[in-house]
């Protein structure tokens, strides 16, 4: 099922407030830094929410 | 870490130490005027975000103190000129307890090894090995050839051997040399020797009953600041010299739910793990387990679970002499679990 990011509420890496904590927390590869923006990589999403939890900007949700 | 004061009538400081905290949430959750915020327990407990767990709103806060009576794990405090409530005697106070009984110990150190939060000082003096042996052993240098083979052969690594001339003037300068402070006195150098050089006799059997049986002493000491009760300590500890007090009774269940999608993702996630400061979770067979004889309920891996699987139902606590009566009602809040 994978998740989303509102690419509108995003900081896109660069003003995320930790930098893509996202891609630093997942760690099955299914968000990763392409082009210095974040990309998510639907195959590897295993579902654990844990970016959705944790996004400071709130911008990631199920897709 | 912070600390805020309030002047006037009374001088009230509030005080947090980040060191203690265990990310439980009981503080923000008790809080009467929600001034205190639970950080992202997760990112910060991966040290991928380096903040404390608790941030106080100053301009909220009333300087009740009950956040400070409420933290089961001592992080927070409330001075009133000067004197920490707890101190007081008509504040409630956490009755817990995690002490070590010198008169059980036996100094094995496994209680040092096993505690998550490096809680336990520990030091033990072990008897000097020679003082447990005995024998005798004598090398003849008139017949010792300098081939090493006792040297190389020596389990304990106690015969010293220089029989490499850095010049031709100290051709003949060969030594060899037994370190009685590691030799056990096996014997397995005589058994080697080609030349029958070493004299050796091992008489610790026949001497056993004269070698005094080791005092082994020791000190080992929970610091109380830093243990977070989860016993580990008492559970491992092999003479039960250890007693630990938790702060609640209760229960912490996964459940799952397949037609939701709720289901623990095991090693792709580990939240739960990674923020339990007691260590008594583990992932097996993909899940999330939880060892209840080592977890603390403090509801830390309820808060981190992004799938929102765990329920902990905490049946009693140790919080004792609550006299108000709202107080009463708040504190008791924290029974009814997560």
């Amino acid at each position: 099922m994978a998740v989303k990011i509102d690419s509108d509420v995003c900081g896109h890496i660069e003003n995320c407030p930790v930098q893509g904590l996202c891609i630093k927390l997942c760690e099955q590869g299914a968000i990763i830094e392409e082009d210095g923006d974040v990309k998510i990589v639907p195959e590897n999403c295993d579902d654990c929410d844990l970016c959705i939890q944790n996004c400071p900007n709130q911008a990631i949700s199920k897709a | 870490m912070f600390k805020i004061e309030r002047g006037g009538e009374e001088h009230r400081k509030l005080s947090y130490n980040d060191a203690k905290c265990v990310g439980c949430g009981i503080c923000t959750d008790v809080c009467p005027t929600s001034s205190l915020r639970l950080g992202p327990l997760v990112p910060i407990a991966r040290g991928l975000i380096e903040m404390d767990l608790i941030s106080v709103n100053v301009d909220s806060c009333v300087f009740c103190g009950l956040c400070s009576v409420a933290c089961p794990f001592d992080s927070l405090s409330l001075e009133i000129n000067g004197e920490n409530i707890k101190d007081m005697g008509n504040y409630p106070f956490w009755d817990v307890e995690s002490k070590v009984d010198d008169e059980d110990c036996i100094y094995c150190g496994r209680c040092y090894s096993v505690c998550p939060r490096d809680s336990i000082l520990f030091e033990r003096n072990l008897p000097d090995p020679v003082s447990l042996i005995r024998g005798e052993i004598e090398i003849d240098k008139d017949k010792c050839i300098y081939c090493s083979f006792c040297a190389d052969l020596c389990p304990a690594e106690a015969i010293i051997i220089k029989n490499k001339p850095t010049s031709s003037v100290d051709l003949l300068n060969n030594t060899i040399e037994v370190d009685l402070s590691k030799c056990v006195q096996c014997g397995v150098c005589k058994r080697v020797c080609p030349e029958n050089a070493i004299k050796q006799i091992c008489s610790t059997c026949m001497l056993r009953e004269e070698i005094s049986i080791p005092e082994i002493t020791g000190e080992t000491f929970i610091v109380e600041d830093d243990c977070v009760n989860c016993s580990w300590c008492s559970e491992i500890c092999p003479v039960d010299a250890i007693s630990i007090t938790k702060p609640f009774e209760g229960k912490l269940e996964l459940i799952e739910n397949e037609a939701e999608e709720k289901i623990c993702k095991g090693e792709s996630c580990h939240a739960c793990q990674d923020v339990c400061p007691c260590n008594a979770v583990s992932i097996v067979d993909g899940k999330s387990v939880t060892n209840l004889d080592f977890c603390n309920l403090c509801g830390a891996c309820v808060t981190a679970c992004p799938q929102d699987l765990r329920v902990l139902t905490r049946t009693a606590m140790n919080l004792q002499n609550i006299n108000s009566e709202s107080w009463n009602e708040i504190l008791n809040t924290i029974l009814s679990g997560k």
